[in-house]
């Protein structure tokens, strides 16, 4: 029916995924690592509205699933943001490497 | 009295404490603690002296440790032997106590030095009234450490230091001998007790080859202490100390000691010949071999240190040819004339501030008392006849005559002539001539310094007057009552003393015209046999030797030790250390506190776990 | 797999969002990171859509292209940043985590590269959003209600976070 593979769609979202998180566990600044978190869960976003279309039964229901985990992943962009404010007023830095109060 | 001997080493001891407590308060009062104390231990010591003269012995003792059927006791012995002992150590000691308050005055130090010499003289009066060998052993080891406390006393000093531990180390060996003969007779006879052992001796339950081991051993031990050949070398270096000390250690204390041993044990000795014949060699060739170095040293305190030496060959050659009257004789007398003679020797130090003598000469017109106290000394050791010397020299001349050794007793004789010929040369350079220094300042010594040289003078002349050939032998007499297997008639024939006395008077005539009258060159003997005086003035290269042998090898064998324990030993416990610690350092370094790292190790866990799973065919 | 402009349209629109991705990890200023990222968010935007999900990709502009790359540019001017994203110290780690994704993904795709799932035709496509609304009405009403609470305590959380403390007067 449809010309291109659900498995195409798949690898996309897997080498998106990838990227994401490479580059939220390699990353100094906290910014970018937040972002790269967003980019893992785009990723899997597509599985689950790839697997909508093409999954054994075919439903709206990975479409819902996708809309709720936008609504969470943008509550926790806004949560984490205000957290990083929060480290930047009493460090002066959003190196992530210079947060280490878990050591103490 | 003597039931309560055991109270004399108590006031020295007393002494020692009060000084260590408050010596710091009392500053130079101290001196009079010490003085007092002594003086009660020397009044003490008398009157037992006078009452053992006829009393008998008296022992006691009380359980000290039970092991099994084994006791060791602790007690004290009053005897003939101890009781002479004494007499003579709690008398040098209190004089050189007295002396040291005018000779240590001003010193920083002072109340320290007398809570020293507290123990040392302590140490001293406890081993001569111990009854066993353990006691003993154990107060001989506190004399050693008094000695190498008063020697060192001069701490600032490296030579001072290196003499204290020279001194410490060289009678350690000594006492490690010593302690195997002790513990191989306790092996023999289950006990330490003297008596017990002499009893042992004499019942004959001791093979004689274990007899004359142990009595070797135990000799060993006594030639450390008493610096006999080959341990002789720490007796010279411990001039570094205080010149009352040397008083101390030379006439009555440390180098007394190991005679006093071999006395005491002479009937261990006398039950096998070889022993004693060891004891006779090692003494006579000590004997001649310090007097031989005495001949050249131009300090005054080292030519007075050789003389010791050979003296106490001198006695360990009476004991050891059986003569044990006339190895205790010497000792008391010796005790008299060599306390005399470092007391004089220190007032002449306190006058011109030099040891050497090449830098006094003609002090007789300025040390008018000095002097012709030094001059009896003099007499003395070189054996003139009518003082001390003479007699418990010829007596020991006469034992090695009857003991059947006739080169031995050419030995002592020679040694004889020696000992006249240096004694009167540093008699000659120090007293007569020009004064060949500087000796503006000169001044006789103070009475507390004169004081002590008078009594031991006067002692010195008279001393031996208790055993002599013409008005009885009332010492040899008392020493060897009870105990006939000591007694020993050393009524040598006539000729001996003759030959003694023209032994000196030679030496001291030869002396007079090379140093006194000079009509001989000073150089005519050295000139003769240049080698030989090298030599000589290097004392035979004894101390090279030991460097180059035993320190070089114990040296090597310590640095083989030190390899091992750095590299071996303790590379492997740093080894195990390293792997722990490094393993906890990774952890830790793990634990860095940041996010990321967490994460990462966590996924890159994941990731292996997750590619074998792959691998391996674990889904689908 | 026949040549088709679906096709063309969905590698063109991965291409773009593979190589926003790979240029967040390789840009150094910050702020182009986070601009290279609305590049692969407007793609996947379009994946979307080939996927018949055309509420998601509207949603998907709005808030990750839109709100969020927004509020990330905020974020980076507001802590000062001088802009720059220094190499994290540690090569050894990179590479580790480098090795660790690859193998993670080649592992992965082990699990998908031949996935055959039979297509069944489906009716997605057909008034999207109409379907969406009544499925999050009907069936998903609590979560959607759930998911408005947790909004909700994010807002006032990162109010409450971000707000300067004590002393601190203005509000982000």
């Amino acid at each position: 029916m449809s010309s291109v593979p659900a498995s195409a769609f798949l690898a996309l979202a897997l080498i998106l995924f990838c990227i994401g998180l490479y580059g939220a566990l390699t990353k100094r600044n906290t910014v970018i690592v937040l972002i790269s978190i967003e980019l893992m869960l785009n990723a899997v976003n597509i599985n689950l509205v790839t697997f909508s279309k093409y999954g054994v039964e075919p439903s709206i229901t990975g479409q819902i699933f996708t809309l709720f985990a936008i609504a969470v992943a943008a509550a926790e962009a806004a949560v984490g943001l205000a957290i990083l404010f929060s480290l930047y007023r009493n460090k002066r830095t959003v190196n992530i490497d210079k947060m280490d109060s878990m050591k103490h | 009295m003597m039931e309560n001997a055991w109270i004399i080493p108590l006031f020295p001891l007393l002494s020692f404490l009060i000084l260590l407590l408050f010596g710091k308060r009392l500053k130079e009062a101290s001196a009079y603690v010490g003085i007092l104390l002594t003086l009660a231990s020397l009044v003490y010591s008398i009157l037992v002296l006078i009452e053992r003269l006829d009393a008998p012995n008296y022992v006691t003792k009380a359980d000290w440790l039970t092991i099994g059927d084994i006791h060791l006791t602790a007690g004290f012995e009053v005897n003939q032997l101890n009781a002479l002992m004494l007499f003579i150590v709690s008398l040098v000691s209190f004089l050189v106590h007295t002396y040291s308050k005018g000779y240590m005055h001003g010193d920083e130090r002072f109340p320290v030095f007398y809570a020293y010499l507290g123990l040392f003289t302590f140490a001293m009066l406890g081993l001569v009234i111990s009854p066993n060998l353990l006691q003993t052993y154990v107060f001989w080891e506190l004399v050693g450490l008094g000695s190498f406390l008063l020697i060192g006393f001069y701490y600032y000093k490296e030579e001072a230091k290196a003499a204290a531990k020279k001194a410490f180390i060289m009678t350690r060996i000594g006492d490690v001998g010593l302690f195997i003969g002790m513990i191989l007779l306790f092996w023999q006879t289950k006990s330490f007790e003297y008596s017990e052992i002499f009893k042992a001796v004499e019942a004959g339950s001791i093979s004689q080859t274990m007899i004359t081991l142990t009595a070797i051993l135990i000799f060993v031990g006594a030639v450390g202490k008493s610096g006999q050949f080959p341990l002789h070398t720490w007796l010279p270096d411990a001039m570094e100390g205080p010149t009352p000390v040397s008083a101390l250690i030379h006439a009555a204390t440390m180098v007394a000691a190991g005679v006093y041993l071999v006395a005491a044990l002479f009937p261990l000795f006398n039950a096998s010949e070889t022993a004693l014949m060891t004891v006779a060699v090692v003494g006579g060739f000590t004997a001649i071999f310090a007097a031989s170095i005495g001949l050249v040293q131009t300090d005054i305190k080292r030519v007075l240190a050789y003389s010791t030496v050979s003296q106490l060959g001198y006695m360990m050659l009476a004991l050891g040819s059986a003569g044990y009257v006339a190895g205790v004789f010497h000792l008391m007398t010796h005790a008299f004339f060599k306390a005399l003679l470092f007391l004089a020797a220190g007032s002449v130090i306190h006058a011109v501030h030099t040891q050497d003598i090449e830098e006094m000469g003609g002090l007789w017109k300025k040390l008018r008392l000095t002097g012709p106290l030094f001059l009896i000394g003099t007499l003395a050791i070189s054996g003139v006849p009518l003082l001390s010397g003479f007699f418990s020299k010829d007596e020991i001349l006469a034992a090695a005559w009857e003991g059947g050794h006739p080169i031995l007793f050419l030995l002592a004789l020679i040694a004889a002539f020696f000992t006249a010929f240096y004694m009167f040369r540093l008699f000659f350079m120090v007293f007569t001539g020009n004064p060949r220094g500087n000796q503006e300042h000169v001044h006789e010594s103070p009475t507390s310094m004169t004081f002590p040289m008078i009594v031991l003078g006067v002692l010195a002349i008279i001393g031996g007057y208790v055993n002599t050939p013409w008005f009885g032998s009332f010492l040899g007499d008392w020493l060897t009552e009870g105990n006939e297997a000591l007694a020993h008639e050393a009524e040598g024939p006539v000729w001996i003393m003759i030959l003694a006395t023209v032994v000196s008077l030679l030496g001291i005539y030869l002396s007079w015209l090379i140093y006194g009258k000079r009509s001989i060159s000073r150089n005519w003997l050295s000139g003769k046999g240049d080698k030989m005086h090298t030599i000589l003035l290097n004392k035979y290269y004894v101390d090279e030797f030991y460097e180059l042998t035993i320190i070089k090898l114990t040296k090597g064998i310590s640095y083989l030790a030190q390899f091992i324990d750095v590299y071996i030993v303790e590379g492997l416990v740093k080894g195990v250390t390293g792997f722990v610690q490094g393993l906890g350092m990774s952890g830790s370094k793990l634990q860095s506190g940041q996010v990321q790292t967490y994460g990462a190790v966590a996924f890159i866990g994941l990731a292996v776990l997750v590619v074998i799973f792959a691998l391996t065919g674990g889904y689908l | 797999m026949t040549f088709s402009g679906e096709f063309l349209a969905f590698m063109i629109l991965a291409l773009v969002a593979v190589v926003g991705g790979v240029l967040l990890l390789n840009l150094r200023k910050v702020i182009y990171m986070v601009v290279a990222l609305v590049f692969t968010f407007v793609s996947i935007a379009g994946i979307y859509v080939l996927l018949s999900a055309e509420f998601i990709a509207g949603v998907q502009i709005l808030i990750y292209s839109g709100a969020i790359t927004i509020i990330m540019l905020f974020g980076i001017m507001l802590t000062h940043h001088h802009g720059e994203d220094e190499a994290h110290g540690g090569k050894w780690r990179k590479f580790l985590l480098f090795l660790g994704v690859v193998g993670f993904a080649f592992a992965v795709y082990m699990g998908i590269y031949n996935l055959d799932i039979e297509q069944v035709p489906t009716k997605l496509f057909e008034n999207n959003t109409m379907q969406i609304g009544k499925a999050l009405y009907t069936k998903h009403i609590i979560p959607f209600e759930v998911t408005s609470v947790l909004l909700l305590v994010a807002l006032v959380g990162a109010i409450v976070l971000a707000k300067k403390d004590e002393k601190g007067a203005d509000e982000e």
